[in-house]
């Protein structure tokens, strides 16, 4: 307050410019006056002293104005202290600081080369103090910019130039521009810790998961997909590539009209589309038309695969061999008809997905007088398909492969009859949601096959345990490699843990199916069968008893699995690759050996654990 | 009979590649040819007349990235040049560096 009145009071004569910057940044041009003259006051007069005493020892010039400036920040005061009092504490300080610099410079590495060839210790000193005034001045202080020259003050964020000296404040951000530049592309792109572990939590759940780098070919094609828009052609590459690149493309919704044409080779007799959504009818019609020696066609999501696409095909010498449609529900019941009728003879694989209303009884009772040949049939996701259409296939006796997942529901009598028929040929059965069917389908199964190696029966609320013992119980056919019967289980919301009537694969069947096939089962899914105990687990999967075929177990939704089963597992599964626990609710802590997955612990962990103890055993 | 723990490797240009043989090992192409009554098994020097130094280099490269990889976690993807893409996708085909494949086989 007091000082403000007394400045208000001062009277100021006429002050240039500068004087007024200066005094706003609180700068004295009367004081930088006094100091340069009580600088070269203290110059002079250490001259004279300097030819009296010689320069015999070192000390002498300590304070000397040629080497304070950079190691003292407010020399003024110094020699001011000096005029006053001859050798004052400050001077001492100062002394003392300037030696310690000295002492610093001469420990240095640089000093150490420098020195070589120098013999007495003041030479010594005069190069430390040179090395010293060489040394760039701190923040607070002017320098002189290494590239324009220009005067400028300097700040702890002046940047060093190429040269060592410092920069003005506009020189440095050039030069931070370029080293910007240089230091981006080093930087990688990654997706975070958290996108990284949500990556690896999606990979294990596609299966895909492995420890260790992926394949040169993987990276290759994940290049290629990135860059797709850059290819013109794809060369001569084996068609088993050619596929992988699709895939990959598919799964990024990357195949168009465009990069279709890239697929399309003339002398191909295999033609996968993954994903045909953004394909129209057209571009259907223009893989006929560039690979007339087709054989294969797989086609997802065909949504524009309509009339007008069979046919073109009709009209064509292409002779498919095998067909899988998905999707494709434009597509009018006369036409599939017409299409078998024509076509049909060198069929030996149809695969139909998705389609609701438009493939039903009629045609699949076509496919006897027109398929005689036909090895392969699936028939998914379908609302059409109904008792009458079933017990046709009765009369398809090339069959090998069938897959039914009607929506319709079909009578177990007429899946009797159809095993009865042709039952003891075929290698795949699969029936998926099949509620009503009982256990007159399993011994049907159980008299009639004699080379199935897949098994799917899942969702059937009436079979029973007894069912299954007796399916498995000295069956004639050989092991099977992939078993499926998840959610045959008993389903009374009323009293979901009751079983009196041991509906559902239970504990006994259980035994008898690992009895029957555990030493060839590949794939086993049990999903959601309650009603196995503990204790048929644990017999199971007892010491001594080895699979070694298993490489896939899916036990999600038993209740009875606890910590000691899932243990058990891994140890009488030597190649098990994942095994699948969701829901279980007893598992809590499991040591899972090195190499395998867990997936669907109910912990707080998450809810795959990746083992890496390297076993028990 | 000591084997060498290096390996050559010599493109169509004759650029020679000298590769750790326990990296190498990833393709089984190269087992193959070092794991018989072969001269390579006996000289340890693998000629490709077919593949151009560039991809071969690429190709050795990634043998050490897998060797230096091959039991970690979370591993950064190797950078492969678009240009070179289609030439190193055939030379992975020739050198059967395919999917899980290299996984198993070191199990």
């Amino acid at each position: 307050m007091s000082r403000q009145n007394r400045q208000q009071r001062r009277i100021v004569g006429p002050q240039s410019a500068l004087t007024d910057f200066l005094a706003s940044h609180n700068i004295s041009a009367n004081q930088i006056r006094l100091d340069a003259e009580a600088r070269r006051r203290a110059a002079q007069i250490d001259d004279q002293q300097g030819d009296a005493n010689t320069h015999s020892n070192g000390q002498s010039s300590a304070a000397s104005p040629a080497a304070s400036p950079a190691v003292d920040a407010s020399p003024a005061q110094t020699t001011r202290a000096r005029r006053s009092a001859g050798t004052s504490r400050r001077e001492e300080e100062a002394r003392k600081k300037e030696q310690k610099a000295i002492d610093k410079i001469k420990a240095s590495k640089k000093f150490q080369k420098r020195k070589r060839g120098l013999a007495d210790s003041e030479d010594e000193d005069d190069l430390a103090r040179l090395l010293m005034q060489r040394s760039a001045p701190l923040p607070g202080q002017m320098e002189n910019c290494e590239l324009c020259g220009t005067r400028f003050t300097v700040t702890p964020y002046t940047r060093n130039g190429p040269n060592g000296g410092l920069l003005c404040n506009p020189c440095g951000k050039e030069l931070a521009k370029d080293d910007a530049a240089a230091k981006k592309k080093v930087k990688r792109a990654s997706g975070g810790a958290v996108g990284n572990r949500r990556q690896v939590q999606s990979k294990i759940l596609d299966g895909t998961y492995s420890l260790g780098a992926k394949s040169l070919m993987t990276l290759c094609i994940e290049t290629l997909a990135k860059n797709i828009d850059l290819a013109e052609d794809l060369g001569d590459l084996p068609p088993q590539i050619i596929d992988k690149i699709a895939r990959k493309l598919s799964k990024h919704r990357l195949l168009n009209p465009t990069t279709l044409s890239l697929f399309l080779q003339p002398t191909a007799e295999e033609v996968c589309v993954y994903d045909g959504a953004k394909l129209g009818s057209d571009d259907f019609i223009r893989i006929f038309q560039t690979v007339p020696g087709l054989k294969k066609l797989k086609i997802r999501n065909g949504i524009h695969f309509r009339d007008e696409v069979l046919d073109y095909l009709i009209s064509r010498h292409i002779r498919l061999e095998e067909f899988y449609i998905h999707g494709a529900n434009l597509l009018s019941e006369s036409k599939w008809k017409e299409f078998l009728q024509h076509k049909g003879d060198s069929l030996r694989s149809l695969c139909v997905y998705w389609t609701d209303k438009h493939f039903g009884n009629e045609v699949l009772s076509l496919l006897q007088t027109t398929c005689p040949s036909l090895t392969r049939l699936k028939v998914c996701h379908n609302q059409q398909v109904t008792d009458v259409g079933v017990a046709a296939l009765g009369n398809l006796k090339s069959l090998r492969h069938l897959s039914l997942d009607l929506r319709n529901e079909i009578h177990p009598d007429v899946y009797v009859d159809l095993l009865s028929k042709i039952g003891a040929n075929l290698e795949t059965l699969s029936l998926a949601r099949v509620h009503g069917a009982d256990n007159t389908v399993l011994d049907a199964i159980h008299r009639h096959c004699r080379s199935l190696a897949k098994l799917r029966i899942t969702d059937s609320e009436e079979m029973t345990d007894a069912g299954f013992v007796r399916l498995f119980k000295d069956w004639a056919n050989p092991g099977l490699v992939f078993a499926d019967l998840q959610k045959c289980r008993q389903l009374d919301s009323a009293h979901p843990r009751e079983n009196p009537d041991g509906i559902g694969l239970c504990s006994g069947g259980f035994r008898a199916l690992m009895e029957h096939s555990g030493k060839t089962l590949k794939h086993l899914n049990v999903h959601g069968c309650r009603h196995i105990e503990a204790a048929a687990f644990e017999e199971v999967f007892a010491p001594g008893k080895v699979y070694d075929a298993m490489t896939k177990l899916e036990i999600s939704f038993c209740e009875e699995v606890t910590d000691f089963v899932v243990g058990s597992i891994f140890r009488s599964c030597p190649n098990l690759r994942e095994l699948n626990v969701f829901g279980c609710m007893k598992v809590k802590d499991v040591r899972v050996p090195r190499g395998k997955i867990l997936v669907g612990v109910p912990n707080a962990k998450g809810m795959v654990i990746e083992g890496d103890d390297d076993g028990e055993e | 009979m000591a084997e060498n723990k290096y390996i050559t490797l010599i493109s169509a240009e004759g650029h020679e590649f000298v590769v750790l043989r326990e990296a190498a090992l990833v393709s089984p192409t190269i087992k193959g040819m070092l794991r018989g009554p072969f001269v390579e098994a006996q000289t340890g020097r693998c000629r490709f007349e077919e593949i151009p130094s560039p991809v071969l280099e690429k190709v050795v490269e990634y043998f050490h990235y897998w060797y230096r990889y091959r039991d970690k976690e979370d591993v950064p993807d190797m950078e492969i040049p678009v240009e070179m893409c289609l030439e190193l996708l055939q030379a992975a085909d020739f050198f059967n560096l395919d999917a899980m494949q290299t996984h198993r086989n070191t199990l």
